[in-house]
């Protein structure tokens, strides 16, 4: 079983990539919350959050993704998930979070989204 | 096996207790054959439910009850706590627009619960709440 949470984070093509490891919780969701708004204040728009690593989560961990998305909405930036594990992705429908967020695949595809314009 | 796998856990509120539970559902459910895949829903199903009583109870010190009891059909949750209880009916279903903009962003667990079970109830009381959550593994 994954336990403790961390995080990576690059900035690809003026994208911060974001990707988690371990179980998040509202200390995970908070790290990452702090980690985007490290770059949004240098104006950092386009954020992919890669779950890949992260088989579980909780709704308060998840939370934190709401403020994330409502300080994107504000400057027409946006987020998107990628190697979503199919129950985490469940969870963030049942949530709403895909009115405000995308999903794709992968990084490289998001990467290839905001490339696109999309 | 037609007799279902049962176990309980006593959890006391220190951080990320929850993941004991999501140990022991791991095991149960390797044991009994069941995919990775069948029980990524149940695992967010009981996380959802332990942090939940863990923090409503209202208590100083609270403990909570989990009982699995699992078959290669279906995985049947209860989680109990013994705290001041409540009154499901009046929280309000959480939306995510109205979330965006607002202060309190939290406030899934049970609209989570609900949406991602195959049969939910909770009871609710002066000694305490009991959530039952049904899962179908096949």
């Amino acid at each position: 079983m994954e336990q403790s949470f961390t995080l990576t984070s690059d900035l690809k093509n003026n994208c911060l990539v974001i990707a988690t490891s371990g179980y998040v919780n509202n200390v995970g969701g908070e790290a990452i919350a702090i980690e985007f708004a490290h770059h949004f204040e240098k104006g950092t728009k386009h954020i992919v959050i890669n779950l890949a690593k992260s088989k579980v989560v909780n709704s308060i961990g998840m939370s934190f993704l709401i403020e994330i998305v409502e300080q994107l909405e504000e400057v027409g930036g946006k987020l998107v998930f990628t190697d979503l594990d199919p129950a985490v992705e469940k969870m963030l429908a049942i949530m709403g979070l895909f009115k405000f967020a995308g999903k794709e695949p992968t990084v490289g595809d998001a990467l290839k989204s905001f490339a696109a314009g999309k | 096996m037609k007799e279902p796998m049962k176990l309980k856990i006593a959890l006391p509120k220190i951080p990320d207790i929850e993941l004991v539970a999501l140990e022991g559902l791991d095991r149960l459910a390797r044991y009994m054959g069941i995919g990775e895949e069948k029980i990524g829903e149940a695992r967010i199903l009981v996380t959802e439910a332990i942090i939940n009583a863990l923090e409503h109870s209202g208590e100083k010190n609270p403990v909570v009850r989990v009982e699995f009891s699992m078959t290669k059909k279906e995985l049947v949750v209860l989680v109990r706590d013994y705290g001041k209880g409540f009154e499901p009916g009046s929280i309000e279903e959480p939306d995510i627009k109205k979330k965006v903009g607002s202060k309190n962003k939290r406030g899934w667990g049970l609209k989570v619960m609900k949406s991602m079970s195959d049969d939910f109830q909770i009871e609710s009381g002066k000694r305490g709440t009991k959530i039952t959550i049904k899962k179908l593994l096949s």
